[in-house]
């Protein structure tokens, strides 16, 4: 017969609830994940419209151009270096869909949906830090991709699959 | 004055003083690393790393620039980043450019 002390019973019921809480947190986060994941980056990716509607009309066209000469300045002052980001990661049940859909190849568009998202994302916020620095013009705009914020462990690498997008140009005025 | 074309529009460049540099890394905080994790279950944007880099890379520009003010430049041109993974997390974010001493035309 084993006899149970105090200490041992508390490290048993510590356990226990430390087995349960991941039991269960795990399958309900995947579960929200799947109900909410997509819901949650559409609403962004509408905002995200308005303010290029709201911009587009502002400017008159677009403040951002990948040309190393600027197109309607005539005379520059100033220039100087405009630089945003982004950092996207695909949901839980996006990166499920993804491995599964890896299997067979082909297009994966649920990690698309969300790089598609971040590009447009990132070129936006430099339109507008160009608008709010008081820019008139971005010329030589390039996006630049990087995977930053990976371990690299026993040789699996982006486990959760973040990326950084960064966009930098040179303003003129 | 900074930009990444190769010759400012409307300047002229009348001396080159080398490339100027500028690096930084960091490394996540776990607590942001954690919270970023919990993000991730719905995807989209992870704020906290976005801020994160952009500190950094901003801070290597920085350098970059007292690089070239330290060299007698006015003016950084053609200017890149680079990114890499050091270890376990960490990233060195880099920024080089070439210190030029401008003139308007």
């Amino acid at each position: 017969m084993y006899e149970v002390d105090g200490t041992g019973a508390l490290l048993v019921l510590f356990l226990i609830v430390l087995v349960s809480i991941f039991a269960l947190f795990f399958p309900l986060a995947f579960i929200y994940s799947m109900l909410f994941g997509g819901l949650h980056q559409s609403s962004h990716q509408k905002k995200l419209l308005v303010r290029e509607k709201r911009v587009a009309q502002l400017v008159g066209g677009d403040n951002v151009h990948t040309l190393s000469r600027p197109i309607n300045l005539e005379k520059i002052s100033q220039c100087g270096l405009v630089m945003t980001n982004i950092t996207v990661a695909p949901s839980w049940w996006q990166l499920f869909i993804g491995q599964i859909k890896s299997i067979f190849g082909g297009q994966i568009q649920s990690y698309d949906k969300v790089l598609t998202y971040g590009r447009a994302e990132v070129m936006q916020r430099l339109r507008e830090q160009a608008l709010g620095e008081g820019w008139s013009e971005v010329i030589n705009v390039r996006v630049e991709t990087s995977m930053v914020m990976n371990k690299v462990k026993g040789g699996q690498q982006n486990k959760l699959g973040t990326l950084e997008f960064v966009a930098y140009g040179t303003g003129i005025r | 004055m900074t930009s990444n074309t190769e010759t400012i529009p409307g300047f002229k460049i009348t001396k080159s003083l080398g490339v100027a540099t500028g690096s930084t890394v960091r490394a996540k905080h776990i607590g942001k690393d954690i919270l970023a994790g919990l993000k991730n279950i719905v995807g989209g944007e992870l704020k906290a790393y976005t801020e994160l880099l952009m500190e950094a890379r901003t801070e290597a520009l920085g350098r970059m620039m007292m690089d070239g003010a330290q060299r007698g430049a006015n003016a950084v041109v053609n200017v890149r980043f680079a990114t890499s993974s050091v270890a376990g997390g960490a990233a060195e974010l880099f920024a080089y450019g070439t210190a030029v001493i401008v003139e308007q035309e």
